[in-house]
């Protein structure tokens, strides 16, 4: 394998992992929290829709991108409700959440634009297009550094450079600020954070709030961005990999990025059955790839490889002693 | 049209059917639905085409799961729709199942066979076309380099992988031709995202055509090569106009004529064995003002020949369903 | 605690969460501007209105009562076996596997040659999840979850692969043989000139699920095994306090699920499609977490929950045929179903429980 071929892969490892990160990243904010979050996505394919619907209405992948988020929040706000209001079942609340999106996009897809569950294309402003950064083009001749810089890290959507942005801004918030401090403590020790006087129910609602906002950015970025309108189905079970991309990192953020370049790497290379067969000399079957996330999670889950502890306090709902 | 309206229609089909009187077609999609820009809008355009001419009014389903096939076909069969016409060969096997239960009902199947004498079976071939788009690509490809992206990897898309490679190495006998498959489940078929990306790894290694026979998936890849300023070749339905000046050509592959055909026969549709190819321009390749700057008048010369050379039968592409086998490509 | 008479709490409960989840669904066949009433009558007439209707009705349902079944007996020691997709997934498998390479001299023998081998296969693949739960404390649903994703790949590459036929365009097995065919409702039923069930694919299996609600209730109400897995759920600890080992309870309970959700594949593998196809299960195992929480875990409910289920889904087909409402409505109505009878059960308990308690003041 050569090096422009490897700048390659990597190139398409990074627009692989963005959209994993944006969701792990979301539910890390939420799981941190202690609220469990199975419902990454359903909010992701509800936001790719309606970003991809509006961006074609509007003509605006800005205003999308809005619509995008507002989608997702809308969902977040429900599981929000049924899980710290209502002090419901958070997993249950997760698969209904998936349910309704995976049915309610197609419906109103179908009524809306008639064309079998799918958005129109989107075109010129209507989709995120590629900027160069500065100096990309001079930079591009000089040896090593130029490709690296052209290739892989310049002409990128302005969705992934934001993903990238997010994690030390993630790790900042949880371990730098005080609402960080209490956003944690809210996931391992409810009632410390209740009896210090702050409310559990509002950090719950703002950790909520957050993973809504990153998984509906996620989901824009699949429409727009990778992709230009949406398909039924169209977040292929990247939800749950994000899942088990935050598993993997053991709720933390730079590891978070870690384990998505790691699964975004695997998804490129499931691209390229060529350099597979090339590199280790015999065929690596499709399927295995594909898999290999969700067994590397369960191997990781089992202990076997250090371990993964959740939060605390995740997945209870916190009632007030009286 | 509101549900009672079509709730009245659907009784009133009902009612017809004791009295075996003149009954609407109908047309049963396959998964990718009516709007797939390709194989099911193919057949789409021909019941349009039908419709249109003969102001008549027909059935038509887009099924969401394999569940549905059986239950379709049976509930037209008993509603008193005749012919039925499906798109698919997936649909092949209910068929063969359900065609005995209704012996006075026509059908015909698109690109698959069932041995039934009520059942009027249509493939095309699909090497044969191919074949003529590959060798465009390889006359108006620059780096040697040309490429190739399939749906679901079966042999009926292999077909076309191999059709193709053979026109191309005809050309160009040096030229490189990569091909990949998007998938071995039915969601290769709707799966854009993962065509992109493949299209932009194909790019990476030096292809500058690239042919997208992958229904839905297709739109990433002629969307992508569009982007990346390359030229892209479609299939089934003529998807020129997608990208105007950025597709070379299209497969044509003449699903709407079979459903025209099959529509206009009506109930007494002649069944059996129905081979559509080059020699009755069942396929071909697409060209309109959209490609009409992309392709010249050497290209088109040495297509139009190599057509009918086929047509004749001196020229033989070789047919990879037939052994399994392709010479001019590995799989 | 009892602020609720029981009947209440089993059917009250219950009946208004499903008529807000209908209200919902409603308005969203309103919203994208087709008539509730009509496309409600629809679905009555096509599911109910003729034999034919509950012959697809009556199988889909059974494929929910195996479901059902299998989400509720994890409940009741409160584990959440979100992975009943994949453990049906291998049950065909199984009953491929079985009616392929055994030479069957009757369908009675092949049901339940086919039938052990779905459920050994189903309890097989939750073994490796309950397995991690028990001994290693990783959680059930997360492991359920990428097992359902493994299973899938799993049956992708075996159906492309060893049990192809080989020339054919699907992914999927041979047909079986004539032995193993069960009969269907047609076959059972049929008397004379008047042939009932024409052509649905309603089966034998109707009456082995039905049998299996009667020994599920039976093992949990009625043995000594039932108890336990019952205390588990009420309370680990005072479970752990009487002696009962928590491994034991989780695995036992696990492999019982799994069982049952590969034994779905009966009706749908060998009763149905006489084939193994890729997507076999078609998201009945998520139905049966639906199936579950409207049941109320208890299994006379689950063939009460999995009927409706069965009337959706039958009905949503005809809605799909006749009409332009997309089947994915069923989806929705699914969701709302989960949502108001499982995560927002309190929204209804919460208020009821205040009438209920101001009701009692009033008489005292």
């Amino acid at each position: 394998m050569d090096f422009a071929t490897l700048l390659q892969m990597l190139d398409a490892t990074l627009r692989l992992a963005t959209p994993l990160l944006l969701a792990c990243l979301a539910g890390l904010f939420s799981e941190r929290a202690g609220i469990f979050d199975i419902g990454l996505e359903g909010k992701m394919l509800a936001a790719a829709f309606m970003s991809a619907a509006i961006a074609a209405v509007t003509g605006d992948v800005w205003l999308g991108l809005l619509a995008g988020i507002g989608a997702s929040l809308v969902l977040s706000a429900i599981h929000g409700v049924a899980s710290i209001t209502f002090r419901g079942n958070q997993l249950i609340s997760g698969v209904a959440i998936n349910f309704l999106a995976a049915g309610l996009t197609v419906v109103v897809a179908q009524s809306w634009f008639r064309q079998g569950g799918r958005t129109p294309q989107l075109s010129g402003d209507g989709r995120f297009n590629p900027i160069t950064l500065p100096f990309a083009e001079t930079l591009r001749d000089v040896p090593v550094i130029g490709p690296i810089y052209f290739e892989l890290i310049s002409g990128h959507t302005i969705l992934v450079y934001v993903a990238l942005a997010m994690v030390p801004l993630t790790w900042w918030i949880l371990y730098r600020t005080r609402f960080g401090l209490r956003l944690r403590a809210v996931g391992e020790n409810p009632a410390a954070v209740d009896t210090a006087g702050v409310s559990v129910v509002g950090l719950r609602f703002a950790a909520v709030g957050i993973c809504g906002v990153l998984v509906g950015i996620a989901g824009a970025y699949l429409a727009t961005a990778l992709q230009a309108g949406f398909v039924k189905d169209m977040s292929a079970g990247r939800g749950y990999i994000a899942l088990a991309a935050l598993i993997f990192a053991k709720w933390r953020p730079w590891y978070a990025l870690y384990a998505c370049l790691l699964f975004g790497f695997l998804q490129a290379l499931s691209l390229r059955p060529d350099i597979i067969t090339g590199v280790i000399g015999f065929r690596v079957n499709g399927q295995f790839l594909d898999v290999l996330p969700y067994i590397l999670t369960v191997i990781i889950l089992a202990g076997f490889v250090g371990k993964a502890i959740p939060p605390r306090a995740g997945g209870q709902p916190y009632v007030k002693e009286r | 049209m509101t549900v009672m309206h079509k709730l009245l229609g659907a009784s009133a089909a009902l009612a017809l059917s004791a009295g075996a009187a003149a009954a609407d077609p109908a047309i049963l999609f396959d998964l990718g639905g009516k709007f797939d820009k390709s194989f099911n809008e193919s057949a789409y355009n021909g019941a349009e085409r039908w419709a249109t001419e003969t102001g008549g009014s027909y059935a038509e389903v887009e099924i969401q799961s394999d569940a549905q096939r059986e239950q379709a076909i049976r509930r037209f069969a008993e509603s008193g729709a005749n012919p039925i016409v499906m798109a698919g060969f997936s649909w092949a096997t209910p068929l063969e199942k359900v065609a005995a239960d209704y012996p006075d009902t026509s059908f015909t199947i698109i690109d698959m066979v069932v041995d039934a004498p009520n059942v009027r079976s249509v493939v095309f071939n699909e090497h044969e076309g191919s074949y003529l788009v590959g060798m465009m690509a390889a006359m108006a490809s620059e780096t040697g380099t040309v490429s190739f992206v399939g749906g679901m990897d079966i042999p009926l898309i292999r077909k076309f992988a191999c059709g193709y490679a053979q026109g191309v190495l005809a050309v160009n006998p040096e030229a490189t031709v990569i091909a990949n498959m998007t998938g071995t489940t039915p969601a290769a078929w709707n799966d854009p995202v993962k065509g992109s990306e493949l299209t932009l790894a194909q790019i990476s290694q030096g292809s500058d055509v690239v042919f997208a026979a992958a229904g839905g998936t297709g739109v990433g890849v002629l969307q992508t090569a569009a982007d990346s300023n390359i030229l892209s070749i479609g299939v089934d339905a003529n998807q020129n106009y997608l990208h105007p000046g950025q597709v070379l050509t299209s497969m044509l592959k003449r699903v709407d004529n079979a459903v025209y055909d099959a529509f206009t026969q009506g109930e007494a549709l002649e069944t059996g064995f129905n081979v559509m190819g080059v020699a009755n321009e069942g396929v071909g390749y697409a060209l309109d003002e959209f490609n009409a700057d992309l392709v010249t008048a050497d290209m088109q010369a040495a297509v139009d020949a190599a057509a009918a050379d086929i047509a004749a039968g001196t020229l033989a592409v070789h047919d990879y369903s037939s052994d399994e086998s392709c010479p001019a490509l590995t799989f | 605690m009892d602020v609720m008479p029981k009947w209440a709490d089993v059917i009250l409960i219950p009946l208004i969460s499903i008529l807000l989840a209908a209200v919902l669904s409603a308005l969203v066949i309103l919203a994208i501007g087709e008539s509730p009433w009509a496309a409600l009558k629809l679905m009555v007439a096509g599911a109910l209105g003729s034999t034919y209707g509950w012959g697809y009705t009556l199988y889909y349902a059974t494929n929910f009562i195996f479901t059902g079944l299998a989400v509720s007996v994890a409940f009741h020691a409160r584990l959440f076996n979100i992975g009943g997709e994949g453990q049906a997934v291998l049950g065909g498998l199984g009953v491929a596997l079985a009616c392929l390479y055994i030479p069957w001299p009757h369908w009675s023998l092949a049901l339940i040659g086919a039938g052990l081998m779905a459920a050994a296969f189903g309890a097989a693949w939750a073994a490796i999840p309950a397995f991690l739960q028990a001994k290693r404390g990783s959680h059930i649903v997360i492991t359920t979850i990428m097992f359902n994703f493994i299973a899938a790949a799993l049956l992708n590459y075996l159906l492309i692969g060893a049990l192809k036929v080989p020339g054919s365009m699907e992914p999927a097995t041979a047909t079986f043989p004539p032995a193993t065919h069960l009969p269907s409702f047609q076959d059972m039923f049929n008397f004379g000139d008047t042939t009932f069930f024409r052509g649905a694919p309603a089966n034998v299996t109707f009456f082995v699920a039905v049998a299996a609600c009667v020994a599920i209730w039976a093992l949990i109400w009625r043995t000594r095994l039932g108890y336990e897995l019952r205390s588990f759920g009420h309370s680990e600890s005072a479970a752990k306090y009487a002696g009962i080992s928590p491994t034991k309870i989780i695995m036992v309970t696990m492999l019982v699920s799994g069982g049952l959700a590969g034994m779905m594949a009966i009706n749908n593998v060998q009763g149905e499609a006489e084939r193994l196809v890729l997507n076999a299960v078609e998201g009945a195992g998520f139905i049966g977490i639906a199936v579950a929480l409207m049941g109320r875990s208890h299994p006379f409910g689950v063939l009460l929950a999995a009927l409706l289920f069965g009337f959706l889904y039958q009905g949503g087909a005809e809605l799909a045929l006749w009409t332009s409402i997309p089947r994915e409505l069923i989806i929705v109505i699914q969701a709302l179903v989960i949502l108001f009878t499982g995560a927002l059960d309190n929204m209804v308990r919460m208020p009821l429980e205040r009438l209920f308690l101001a009701m009692r003041r009033a008489k005292q």
